[in-house]
């Protein structure tokens, strides 16, 4: 049986929901989507892009009358965040995408996130306006300087009301602290810290201060000529302050506590599996390089993503993970093409289900996988405008390793390498699930009955 | 896995990406290229160990042709089932070509010499086992060979490598040498062994410390053993890997680190690229200059294996000595320079592009962001004619990843 097929099954039935995102063929790069996260409700949406912006979407009230249609997202604010920049002294160019973008719980009206490229952190409150002064002294309506010798009379500005302004600001920027790429930025369950992660460092950020970082984590050698692994990804502990931990390049996943010492190059914790020595290849070090690492929810669970694999680690057992799932094995057989083609280098991202039962990645040819842990099922789903019908649900997709290929099955060598899903997101609560293919944005949701 | 490509392509291929990751925006991204060069190291362990496989192949059919007595000492280590295989490899290409029966003579002698050096290499590997600790020059994982058909044992190398028996360390890489269901004879070590660098060997010696278990380095120069099966074989790679910038030491040349955080330009003089290495005690390198004939002690006089030498030997006038090598004792050659400046006869077509990045390792990978002014010991400015292979014979090109940064 494929899960999500059948009108018998519990399976989730994932339909089309939305695509954001225009549908022409040529892509400017700047539109490339390259991170996507809700925020702690899943009210907002927010997608960075290779062009620097942020765009963020917001899910609008559902309505008694549409109750098939769950609340759909629509365009809140969009921002341009960061700005290419040059740096003459070591004549580098500073690209502008937003690697990571990562928000803030909300603590007023104000919506918080923080948003990086390579070198620079920003806090940005996005808040929204709907009433406007009028009424000023000194100026007139149109904002024209008034000559002071023509006012005769005294009024008070008073509030009225205007159509939904939605502003974004920068707060806070956190900048000229890494001298390699910023690849990961992570909140701290103290709501008061955050963390970001570079190459071969990870510094410790309080919001508050900008001119100032703690180096946590440095594991830059003192010859550059001795460097074997560089950090992959960062993340803190989702409720313990003390503690996070990060990936390398080697496939090794290191948790530290802050408690043990203020420099945390030893590690409280180290995660690794033995490699198969029958897999052995000119890139097993290439695929073996953690690309993502995501704690669970519940906060006993961690999950890694390596080029063939998603692995999900107990935190109390480091010497294997307990449970690892193929993605694309079929992939290993042609290493040495997209090594060629530099696909073996993409960072796919893997993310939980708001229960921790289901985990999701993405794949070639927008495919994208949904791993159900309990079940030990999983499933295959394409992100496509042919799919694009409302409401349309979605047919599991096969990849065809060998041999006879079925009906509406695809080959191996008929995969798109060029239409990939690096950038998913699930909705902390509810099957709702944002999938970044290229420059479009599509949003699926789970059928409602 | 299938690999439509032989370890030289993934060579040029890797040096390309190198390349042209100075050019691309956002600047050289450190992840991917300390990625690449792991692939340029595990291509390069496969090309050298190929090589050495043909070596041995043609030396076991020069061996049947020859009289008995030439063969005392090579018989010793013959592997069994080993070189038979290695004609599974493919063609393979020894300094471009020419006259092979010219060479076997040669081949016998440098054979002879790794045998020589492969003593060495277990002596010094007793040697780590008692004390652990520090640098490179391992000695060989004389570890068994891989059992899979057509795959050739380790070669040891000048690596920091784990005992052959031994389990994986924690927080070090994790290749465990695959020991043979059945012991087989340690193999000889892989031509382009190195010189026996003394774990006590001075400072001086280039790269720095690393402990010999510690995570692969700098993908640099020599050839850190592998038992590196033809690609199609199933058992395809295994080995430890390669010590790390120990490699650094045997070329002539000058590495040049500039640290982007101190902004502090180090140049690390490396040692001489020595066709002989003293005996095992200290590194002949670092300046002490060419080893005299004295030095041809117990240990014995090894001498490196690099590509471009066979050419020079069948000019050498001790090519003709070879014949009537005294047991025990070993013809002494003077120390030779890694020949930049030899030409590949076959150049691959892509040359220019590769000696463009050869020109970059030639002052080590801070050619990506300075270029040091030659000194007058390092070879001359390459220029378009070389090709991958000699890319793969100079020793001290390779180091690893991103000096630059």
């Amino acid at each position: 049986m494929i899960p999500g097929i059948g009108a018998f099954t519990r399976d989730t039935l994932w339909c089309f929901s939305q695509v954001k995102g225009t549908m022409e063929t040529g892509t400017t790069e700047a539109d490339i989507i390259s991170t996507v996260e809700f925020n702690h409700t899943g009210e907002l949406l927010a997608t960075g892009d290779k062009g620097g912006r942020v765009v963020i979407f917001q899910r609008e009230q559902e309505s008694k009358n549409q109750v098939h249609r769950r609340g759909e997202y629509n365009v809140y604010s969009t921002f341009q965040s960061h700005e290419p920049e040059f740096d003459y002294l070591k004549s580098l160019e500073i690209e502008e995408k937003i690697n990571k973008i990562r928000w803030l719980p909300q603590q007023n009206a104000a919506y918080f996130l923080l948003s990086t490229n390579d070198k620079t952190v920003k806090l940005w409150k996005v808040s929204e306006r709907d009433k406007r002064p009028e009424g000023y002294n000194l100026k007139d309506e149109e904002g024209r300087l008034r000559d002071p010798a023509t006012i005769t009379t005294l009024r008070v500005p008073v509030l009225r009301p205007m159509d939904l302004m939605v502003e974004a600001t920068p707060r806070r920027v956190f900048a000229n602290a890494h001298t390699y790429h910023i690849n990961s930025i992570s909140v701290n369950s103290d709501y008061e810290t955050y963390m970001s992660a570079d190459d071969l460092r990870i510094n410790l950020w309080n919001f508050e201060i900008t001119n100032q970082s703690f180096n946590i984590v440095d594991i830059k050698p003192a010859n550059m000529e001795e460097l074997t692994e560089v950090i992959t990804a960062a993340e803190f502990h989702p409720h313990h302050c003390n503690t996070f931990v990060y990936s390398s390049s080697k496939g090794t996943i290191r948790l530290c506590d802050m408690r043990a010492s203020a420099l945390c190059d030893r590690h409280t914790k180290f995660f690794e599996e033995p490699e198969d020595p029958s897999n052995r290849s000119f890139f097993s070090e290439i695929i073996s390089s953690i690309s993502d690492v995501k704690f669970s929810h519940s906060g006993r669970y961690i999950m890694t993503r390596d080029y063939l694999t998603v692995k999900v680690w107990d935190l109390n057992m480091e010497n294997r993970p307990i449970e690892t799932y193929q993605v694309h094995d079929y992939l290993r057989s042609k290493l040495c093409s997209l090594y060629e083609n530099d696909c073996i280098f993409d960072k796919f991202e893997c993310v939980w289900n708001g229960s921790d039962s289901v985990i999701m990645t993405g794949s070639y040819n927008n495919f994208f996988r949904m791993f159900d842990r309990n079940t030990k099922r999983d499933v295959t789903l394409e992100a496509s405008r042919e799919n694009s019908k409302p409401r349309a649900i979605l047919k599991p997709r096969k990849v065809c390793v060998g041999g006879k290929r079925r009906k509406d099955e695809i080959s191996v060598d008929s995969l798109d390498f060029s239409k990939k899903i690096l950038h998913t997101a699930w909705h902390p609560s509810e099957n709702i699930i944002a999938v970044a293919a290229t420059n479009n944005l599509y949003i699926f949701q789970d059928k409602v009955n | 896995m299938e690999c439509a490509l032989d370890a030289q392509s993934l060579i040029s291929i890797s040096l390309r990406k190198i390349h042209s990751s100075r050019t691309q925006r956002g600047g050289i991204k450190l992840h991917k290229n300390l990625l690449v060069s792991y692939v340029l190291r595990n291509a390069r362990q496969l090309y050298l160990s190929e090589r050495y496989a043909e070596l041995y192949r043609r030396q076991q059919q020069q061996q049947q042709q020859q009289p008995p007595h030439h063969q005392h000492q090579h018989l010793a280590y013959a592997a069994p089932g080993m070189p038979a295989s290695a004609a599974d490899f493919g063609p393979l290409q020894l300094g471009g070509g020419g006259d092979a029966e010219a060479r076997e003579p040669v081949a016998r002698h440098q054979l002879h010499q790794l045998h020589q050096l492969h003593q060495l290499h277990l002596q010094q590997q007793l040697h780590q086992h008692q004390h652990p600790a520090p640098r490179g020059c391992a000695a060989a994982a004389a570890g068994a060979p891989a059992g899979g058909a057509g795959a050739l044992s380790e070669l040891p190398g000048c690596a920091a490598l784990q005992p052959p028996h031994g389990a994986p360390h924690r927080g070090q890489p994790l290749e465990p040498l695959q020991p043979g269901p059945a012991p087989l004879p340690l193999p000889p070590p892989a031509p382009a062994a190195l010189c026996q660098r003394d774990p006590r060997a001075s400072a001086a010696c280039s790269a720095p410390s690393a402990p010999p278990g510690a995570a692969p380095q700098a993908a640099t120069a020599a050839s850190p053993p592998a038992s590196p099966a033809p690609a199609s074989s199933p058992g395809f790679y295994r080995g430890a890997y390669p010590a790390p910038s120990d490699f650094g030491v045997h070329c002539s040349s000058q590495t040049t680190v500039l640290d982007l955080d101190t902004h502090v330009v180090t140049t690390v003089e490396n040692g001489y690229l020595h066709q002989d290495c003293c005996a095992s005690a200290h590194c002949p390198c670092c300046g002490q200059g060419a080893p005299g004939p004295g030095l041809a002690s117990a240990a014995g006089c090894k001498r490196k294996y690099y590509p471009g030498q066979e050419e020079e030997d069948n000019d050498d006038e001790d090519a003709g000595d070879l014949g009537a090598e005294p047991p025990g004792g070993v013809p002494f050659a003077p120390c030779k320079r890694a020949r930049f400046e030899d030409f590949c006869p076959d150049s691959s077509p892509d040359a220019s592009n590769i000696s463009n990045l050869i020109s970059i390792f030639g002052s080590g990978f801070s050619g990506l962001v300075s270029r040091q002014p030659d000194s007058s010991e390092q070879p001359p400015p390459l220029n378009g004619q070389l090709c991958a292979k000699q890319a793969l014979a100079s020793l001290g090109a390779w180091t690893r990843a991103i000096v630059a940064f």
